[in-house]
C-alpha cells in the first residue's frame, strides 16, 4: 500500500471528494434564487487507514452527501412572527373598512353611518327650535324628518356592520380549505423525511415543507413539535392536534347559531383560533370581537336615545290634548325590548308630526315645557352614562385608538419578519453574507435603534415641555 | 445649494421617527446611524431654540407620538429577534466544542503518519 500506485489512488479519491463537494456547492449556486431552497454544505466520512509494518496510512476522505444547513430554532420564531403578523394584518384590513364607515361622508350613498355624530345634535337641535313655537307645524315635521335621519343612519350602520361580519365569516371558512391542503401536504412530507432521513439528508423535502409551514403559519396560529428522524408534529396553539406523523387531522367547519364556527375532530376551537394567530385568526378577531363591539355600542345609542325620548313624549301633551298610554302610545321611536338588536331596528314609527308631545302634562297645546325636555336630553347622560354625543364621540375614539394600536402592532411584526428572513437567508440561504455579518448587523442596528429612540424620546420630551412653558408664559 | 450659514429646512420630527422604524426594520445600521447623528443635532439645536421655535417642535411632537409607539414596538421586536440569535449563536458554538465525537475518535486512534 506504500507503492506509488497507492498514492495516486489517494489522489484520485481526494479529486473525486472535492468534486462531489463542487457540486454541492454548484448546487447552492443554481438555487441561489429558488424560494424556500436552503444551503447545503458537503458530509466527509474519513476511509479506514491501513497499517503496513505497524505504521498506519491514512486513506483520505470521501463524500458521503450533503446536509442541509437549516436552524429549527430560528425558522419557527420566524413562523411565529408570520402568524402574528398575517394575524394583525388580516384584523387591520376589517378595522379599516369598520373605521371607514363611521368617518364622516365616507359611507355609500345609501348608508351614511359617518354622520350619526351630527344626526344626534340635528335632532336633539330640532326639539330647541319647536320650544319657540310648540304648535308650528313644519318644525314638527322637522322633528320627525331628523328623528328619521337618525334612525335610518344608525340602523343602516347596524346592517354594514352585519354585511362585514358576514364577509369575515366567509373569508374565515374559505382559510378552511387551505389549512387541510397544507396540513395534508405536511403529512406527506414528514413521511417521506422520516424515511429518508436516518441515511441520508432529506434538506429539498425539508425545504418543501418549510415552505408548506411558512404558509400555514400565515394561515392559522400553530405550534411545531420536532419527532423523530426529522418528523414533525403540528398542532393549533390551543395544543388541538393538525399533523401527527403522515396523518393530519381535517379542520372542518360548521353552523352555530347562524354563524360558522371551527372544529378540529369535535373539539369546537374557534375561540382558541381567534386568540391563535394567522389569517384566520384576524378574520375570527374582526368577526367575534370587534365587530360585535361596534354593534353593541350603536345597540346602546340606538336603545338610550328611543327608550328616553319614547318615554318623555308618552309623558306629554300632544297637539291634541292627548297623553300617551299603555293602549295607544305616543312613542317617536320603534320602542326596543332589549338593548341587543336595538340598532338594527331603530325607525320611527310616529306619522303624524302632531303627536309630538311638545307641551308638558296637562298643559294646553302652546306650552313647550316637554319640548325642552326632550332638548335638553342632549345635555343629559341617558347613554352608558354619557350624553348621546359623547357616547358616540367615545366611541369612534376608542375605534380609533384601536385601529392605530393594531397598525403599530402590524407594523411592528412585519418588521420583525424581514429582519428574521434577513437573519434566515444568511444562515440557511445562499447569499454572500455570512451568518457572523448578519449577526454583527442586527447588533449594530439595534444599538443604533436604541440610541435614535433614546435621542428622539428626550426631543419629544423637551419639545413638549418647552412647548409648555411657552403656552404657560 | 444652500448659502453658507442659510439655514436648511429641517425634516418633520415625525418623518425622522418614521424612517427611523424603516431603516430600523430593515437592518440598515448605517442609516440608523446616521438618523442618531441629526438626532443628536436637533437635540442641540432645541436647547437654543428661540420662543417662536418651541410651539411648532411641541406640535410636532404630539403629530409623531404614534409613530414613535411604532418605532418602540420594532425596537422591542428587534431585541427579541437579537436575543434569539444570541441564543442560536451561543448553541452552534456549543456544537462546535462539545459536539465534535469524531473528532476526538480520529486523535486517539491516528498515527501521527496519516496523510489525510
Amino acid at each position: 500500500m506504500g507503492s506509488i500506485n497507492a498514492a495516486f489512488s489517494l489522489i484520485a479519491g481526494a479529486l473525486d471528494a472535492d468534486q462531489a463537494a463542487l457540486s454541492v456547492v454548484a448546487n447552492n449556486v443554481a438555487n441561489a434564487n429558488t424560494v424556500g431552497y436552503t444551503e447545503e454544505t458537503p458530509d466527509w466520512q474519513e476511509n479506514q487507514p491501513v497499517t503496513i509494518g505497524g505504521v498506519s496510512y491514512g486513506q483520505g476522505v470521501t463524500e458521503t452527501g450533503a446536509t442541509s444547513l437549516r436552524d429549527r430554532v430560528l425558522e419557527e420564531r420566524l413562523d411565529q412572527q408570520q402568524q402574528l403578523a398575517s394575524s394583525s394584518g388580516a384584523r387591520l384590513t376589517s378595522l379599516n373598512s369598520l373605521q371607514a364607515l363611521f368617518t364622516p361622508d365616507s359611507g355609500s350613498s345609501g348608508s351614511k353611518a359617518g354622520d350619526i355624530g351630527s344626526d344626534i345634535t340635528g335632532f336633539f337641535s330640532s326639539f330647541s327650535s319647536l320650544e319657540a313655537d310648540p304648535t308650528n307645524n313644519s318644525l314638527r315635521q322637522e322633528v320627525l324628518s331628523s328623528a328619521t335621519t337618525l334612525a335610518g343612519d344608525i340602523s343602516n350602520a347596524a346592517a354594514s356592520l352585519n354585511q362585514q361580519g358576514g364577509a369575515l365569516d366567509q373569508e374565515a371558512s374559505g382559510v378552511t380549505s387551505q389549512v387541510n391542503a397544507l396540513t395534508g401536504a405536511i403529512a406527506q412530507l414528514n413521511q417521506q423525511i422520516t424515511t429518508t432521513s436516518p441515511n441520508a439528508d432529506a434538506g429539498t423535502l425539508e425545504d418543501q415543507r418549510q415552505e408548506d409551514l411558512s404558509q400555514l403559519s400565515q394561515l392559522v396560529g400553530i405550534n411545531q413539535i420536532s419527532t423523530g428522524n426529522n418528523g414533525l408534529a403540528i398542532t393549533t396553539t390551543s395544543g388541538q392536534l393538525l399533523v401527527s406523523g403522515n396523518t393530519n387531522n381535517q379542520m372542518t367547519t360548521g353552523s352555530v347559531d347562524g354563524v360558522t364556527h371551527f372544529f378540529v375532530g369535535t373539539t369546537d376551537v374557534t375561540t382558541e383560533l381567534a386568540s391563535g394567530g394567522g389569517s384566520l385568526g384576524g378574520y375570527l378577531t374582526a368577526r367575534d370581537q370587534d365587530i360585535p363591539s361596534a354593534m353593541n355600542s350603536l345597540d346602546q345609542l340606538a336603545y338610550g336615545v328611543s327608550t328616553e325620548v319614547n318615554s318623555l313624549n308618552n309623558a306629554g301633551t300632544d297637539l291634541t290634548g292627548a297623553t300617551g298610554s299603555a293602549a295607544s302610545p305616543l312613542n317617536v321611536f320603534n320602542e326596543p325590548t332589549q338593548v341587543a338588536g336595538s340598532a338594527i331596528a331603530m325607525s320611527v314609527v310616529m306619522t303624524d308630526p302632531g303627536q309630538i308631545a311638545a307641551a308638558g302634562a296637562g298643559q294646553g297645546s302652546g306650552d313647550n315645557s316637554n319640548a325642552t325636555a326632550m332638548a335638553n336630553l342632549a345635555n343629559q347622560s341617558i347613554v352608558g352614562g354619557y350624553t348621546p354625543t359623547n357616547y358616540y364621540s367615545n366611541f369612534v375614539s376608542t375605534l380609533g385608538a384601536t385601529v392605530s394600536g393594531v397598525q403599530a402592532e402590524n407594523t411592528a411584526q412585519n418588521a420583525s419578519v424581514t429582519q428574521l428572513q434577513t437573519q434566515n437567508n444568511a444562515l440557511s440561504g445562499v447569499n454572500l453574507n455570512d451568518e457572523a455579518s448578519a449577526m454583527s448587523t442586527l447588533e449594530q442596528s439595534y444599538q443604533a435603534g436604541s440610541q435614535v429612540f433614546n435621542l428622539l424620546n428626550t426631543i419629544m420630551t423637551s419639545a413638549l415641555n418647552l412647548g409648555q412653558e411657552t403656552t404657560v408664559s | 445649494m444652500h448659502e453658507f450659514g442659510a439655514r436648511r429646512e429641517r425634516p418633520e420630527l415625525k418623518q425622522l421617527v418614521m424612517e427611523a422604524s424603516r431603516a430600523l426594520a430593515l437592518l440598515d445600521a448605517g442609516r440608523l446611524e446616521e438618523l442618531a447623528l441629526s438626532c443628536q443635532a436637533l437635540n442641540r439645536d432645541l436647547g437654543t431654540s428661540g420662543r417662536a421655535d418651541r410651539p411648532r417642535m411641541a406640535r410636532q411632537a404630539r403629530e409623531a407620538a404614534a409613530e414613535m409607539a411604532v418605532l418602540g414596538r420594532v425596537l422591542e421586536a428587534t431585541r427579541g429577534n437579537l436575543e434569539v440569535m444570541n441564543r442560536l449563536r451561543e448553541l452552534r458554538a456549543g456544537r462546535l466544542e462539545y459536539g465534535a465525537p469524531k473528532a476526538a475518535g480520529w486523535a486517539s486512534q491516528g498515527s501521527g503518519h496519516g496523510v489525510d
